[in-house]
């Protein structure tokens, strides 16, 4: 079966090419997809060659999630080709192709207008995210921004393919069908590549004329985990072989290597390092040295890290960082004032007196992608060549042309696929790097961060106190009238917008977010149950330590705080934690349902002591849409028991609800691997700084789950027609807090802290 | 100066003894499948066949691999169809793929021993990390891929790379040729 795939490095280059621009396509931006010889573009999302080869533009990262299926595949069926003919171009960001949604949900990051996420399609946001490029890949945007897009380009392409077609044979276009990758009428068959030059040329109705549904694979049976899928992953042969190139395996004429050392935390000045000793260094090229790093640059990796080594470079600054103290710091303040963020009904007055409280703590947790941060680049003839995996590729170009005094115009960025990034490659650092060092040197450089820079430089995610209370006591079920959650962290998200948005070091970034309240920090706080009586606090505390964006983001530490804190208020009222859950979901049948069918997978019992299984759901809401039509809801039962010196996961039961499923497979993979995620964040992938110096800062010493740590998975979707909702945050977000209940079950003992344990072995 | 066998060929690294035979593959040979993730043996992105045996290429020297056998991703097989590289494909047990050559290798090895192992067997045998999840697929993938190296059952997911056009237009109507007239007179 061949599966057409181009070389990954063809020519992405900004500006001008054979592009063929049709009405639909902003003349002013330039053109992400070039067509190259004997091939023919369709409003900038694909081309068709002479030869058949349909390609599709993709300008998401491709991070392991499958977006390079993803909109291919939507593209595919829109379009009517097979499969096999289809490959896939990343594309540079462009104008063209703005991610919209993000744009309107990260409004408070960019502009001063308080919120933008409840109008989808705004004029503002849109207008931003087309002036700046805006395409970044985060918090599950890709097809809300771009599925209509990608539909509308295939179709009107089936439209310009079908007319030629039907010109030769003297019918009407209307009376053709296109599929697997032939216009048809009666038994008379063209294929594309026949028809691709001409039908590029000719004018394309306006509505495009999509199909009647949007593509859909209806989950099947129960706990069927076949992979037995129409469209497989494109991605996957070259990364059976070693031949998928990542940032650190581009090679080019000249290239030299360089190895680079940061200074801890809160110590970031570089204030000497021994020349001397470095000279010996067989294959050295030269030293690299800026106001915070210094960089060795040798014929090779390991000779690179030598010399670094010898470089002994020293630092200095206006304190390490510590972190011993976070965990009393951030209790304290959560027991004190916020700010309000969102408030309804009377939630003071009812929680006045006879309320529950409890207070979680989330510890600062790691990304530990297995690719370290990775770029290569070249600088000639007043051009920037960049070649690099990054979630917001626009910001990154405009940062390492800055960083050498060039304009973005004179910065080509070749997007590259990640190993993993779980939201560390929308920070641009080595981007900035690797261009500063190619300047200094003079040749091609590849800069690798190793795995002790990475863990150092790559700021965790926020720690984070909750402090939730609630008054228990609405009629016999004695579910809460009143709840409130205070959230004491740092403005974790507004800290991450002035680093991307303001190119702000993260110094200067957390200098500017302190004492501001982040709505955005505290997503996911607001339960999904009929409480009455709500209020939801930010106390915005200042830390030393930067903090950024990881997989699951707010909801991954709002969803544990209060589903095990609803497990404790059920234990309190002595309910069965699924029936007190039940009672209070009323209004919200899709969560109901989700829920149910995982109580009844999981042979739901009393939820008494001893059983070690316990139960979480979450509800993620789509960006603007206050209705909630859409979004995502996960219910996950956890099977536990304490082992060891920590715990083990015996089993996880989930079930999803992501609205319609455009790719059954990869929304399967992508629970799969949140679940993962998540049960890593139970066992560990957390540290403590000190002197400015996580710990662990190796990968094998934070806890994160093998192969042999890997509980039995029983995953089922809900069909729906709802609008599609991102699943990759959903199971990251649930796993912990049914873990958590569950070694409650298994132990009577409350954990209210993630990781759950202080030591992992 | 150490000399050996890579994938089938005689190499010599004209590279300084102590160089980590992960740095020689990747930035002398240019065989950049082998991954670095850590550089300390935890993550097993690096494993390489040394011998026969699977070992993390950034715990072994130049000087220490001088007159061995080294197979790497690139050289496991010549056309994607070994059991595990298809196996893998077929369950769709990858996802961003960095992780993916060491734990190839890993379970190649594993298989090469003991071509029906138990899950247990398995889950003792591949300590590789992966952080996009792709656990819950392995046990699965490898047992699938033991079938295939018993001939117990045959997987052509991943297709051979440089598929000439004549075979393209022969399997897929997409790419053949066009049937421009109307066969119905």
């Amino acid at each position: 079966m061949p599966l057409s795939r181009r070389a990954i490095l063809t020519g992405a280059a900004v500006g001008g090419g054979l592009f063929v621009g049709w009405y639909l396509w902003p003349r002013h931006y330039s053109a992400p997809l070039i067509a190259g010889e004997d091939e023919y573009g369709f409003g900038g999302w694909l081309t068709i060659g002479k030869d058949g080869v349909v390609t599709v533009a993709v300008p998401q990262l491709e991070m392991g999630q499958g977006v390079t299926t993803l909109l291919p595949q939507i593209v595919a069926v829109e379009l009517g080709a097979d499969w096999r003919q289809i490959a896939v171009q990343p594309v540079p960001p462009s104008g063209a192709q703005p991610n919209i949604p993000l744009a309107a949900k990260w409004a408070p990051l960019w502009s001063s207008i308080p919120s933008l996420a409840d109008e989808p399609g705004d004029m503002l946001a849109g207008r931003f995210a087309r002036d700046h490029a805006f395409s970044a890949t985060a918090d599950g945007t890709t097809l809300a921004a771009y599925e209509q897009p990608v539909r509308e380009a295939a179709a009107a392409a089936r439209a310009m393919l079908a007319m030629v077609a039907a010109k030769r044979w003297g019918t009407d276009w209307e009376q053709c069908e296109v599929e697997g990758g032939l216009v048809q009428f009666g038994k008379r068959t063209l294929r594309f590549g026949d028809l691709a030059e001409e039908a590029a040329t000719m004018r394309a109705p306006d509505p495009a004329p999509l199909r009647p549904d949007p593509p859909a694979e209806r989950p099947v049976g129960e706990d069927d985990d076949s992979v037995d899928t129409l469209f497989p992953r494109l991605d996957l042969p070259s990364k059976i072989d070693g031949s998928m190139i990542f940032a650190g395996d581009v090679r080019l004429p000249d290239l030299v290597f360089a190895a680079i050392a940061h200074g801890p935390i809160g110590m970031q000045e570089l204030v000497g390092y021994d020349a001397k000793t470095v000279k010996k260094i067989r294959g050295l090229v030269g030293v690299v040295k800026h106001k915070r790093w210094i960089a060795a640059v040798a014929s090779n990796s390991w000779q690179a890290q030598k010399a670094l080594k010898a470089l002994r470079p020293r630092f200095s600054g206006p304190g390490a960082v510590g972190t011993e103290k976070l965990e009393q710091v951030l209790t304290t303040a959560a027991r004190g004032e916020g700010e309000t963020i969102l408030s309804f009904g009377d939630p003071d007055s009812q929680l006045q007196q006879g309320a529950a409280g409890a207070t979680y703590y989330i510890a600062p947790a790691l990304h530990a992608a297995i690719e370290t941060a990775s770029a290569t680049a070249r600088l000639s003839d007043g051009r920037l060549e960049l070649w690099i995996a990054s979630q917001a590729p626009e910001a990154a170009r405009a940062a390492a042309g800055e960083a050498v005094g060039l304009s973005p115009d004179k910065v080509v960025l070749y997007p590259l696929e990640a190993g993993g990034s779980f939201d560390a490659r929308l920070e641009k650092q080595h981007a900035i790097e690797v261009a500063q060092i190619a300047k200094a040197i003079g040749k091609p450089v590849q800069l690798t961060w190793s795995r002790a820079e990475e863990s150092r430089m790559v700021p965790p995610r926020t720690p984070v106190a909750i402090a939730l209370t609630a008054s228990l006591g609405q009629g016999d079920s004695l579910t809460p009238s009143a709840w409130r959650a205070r959230l004491a962290c740092p403005a974790t998200v507004r800290e991450f917008g002035e680093r991307l948005f303001d190119n702000a070091t993260p110094e200067a970034a957390m200098e500017r977010a302190a004492g501001k309240a982040d709505p955005l920090a505290c997503e996911g706080a607001l339960p999904p149950y009929a409480i009455p009586n709500v209020a939801i606090e930010h106390v915005p505390v200042t830390l030393s330590l930067p903090t950024a964006r990881l997989r699951g983001n707010a909801a991954a530490y709002t969803a544990f705080a209060t589903e095990c804190f609803i497990d404790e208020l059920a234990a309190r009222a002595a309910r069965n934690p699924l029936l007190y859950r039940m009672e209070m979901l009323g209004q919200q049948p899709r969560l109901v349902e989700v829920l149910r069918r995982a109580a009844q997978i999981g042979e739901w019992g009393a939820g008494d002591g001893g059983t070690g299984e316990g139960m979480a759901v979450v509800r993620m809401d789509a960006v603007g849409d206050p209705q909630r039509a859409g979004g995502g809801r996960i219910a996950c039962i956890a099977e536990a028991r304490a082992g060891g010196s920590g715990f083990e996961v015996e089993r996880l039961i989930a079930v999803v609800d992501i609205g319609r499923i455009v790719n059954l497979d990869l929304a399967r993979q992508q629970i799969e691997g949140g679940l993962m995620f998540g049960l890593a964040l139970a066992r560990g992938s957390s540290a403590v700084w000190h002197r400015g110096m996580p710990s662990p800062a190796r990968l094998g010493a934070m806890g994160l789950p093998g192969l042999a740590d890997t509980p039995d998975m029983t995953i089922e979707f809900v069909s729906s027609d709802a609008p599609p909702f991102d699943p990759g945050e959903l199971g990251v977000a649930v796993a912990p807090p049914a873990i958590a209940n569950a070694l409650y079950a298994a132990t009577g003992k409350r954990f209210r802290r993630l990781p759950l344990m202080e030591t992992v072995a | 100066m150490a000399r050996m066998t890579v994938n089938d060929r005689p190499v010599e690294f004209l590279l300084d003894g102590d160089t980590p035979l992960l740095w020689a593959l990747r930035d002398a040979a240019n065989l950049t499948g082998t991954k670095y993730g850590c550089g300390v043996g935890d993550c097993g992105a690096c494993m390489v066949h040394v011998d026969g045996e699977v070992l993390r290429s950034c715990l072994v020297t130049i000087a220490e691999a001088e007159g061995r056998v080294v197979t790497t991703i690139e050289g496991l097989s010549a056309d994607r169809t070994h059991p595990v590289q298809q196996a893998m494909v077929a369950e769709q047990a990858i996802q961003c793929g960095f992780c993916t050559p060491g734990i190839v290798m890993a379970a190649a090895a594993l298989l090469k021993s003991n071509s029906a192992p138990s899950e247990g067997e398995i889950k003792a045998a591949i300590r590789n990390l992966c952080r996009c999840g792709v656990q819950p697929r392995l046990v699965r993938a490898i047992e699938r891929a033991g079938r295939v190296a018993r001939r117990v059952e045959t997987i052509s997911a991943a297709p051979a790379p440089g598929i000439s056009s004549r075979d393209a237009k022969s399997s897929v109507p997409a790419f053949g040729n066009s049937n421009d007239k109307d066969q119905s007179r």
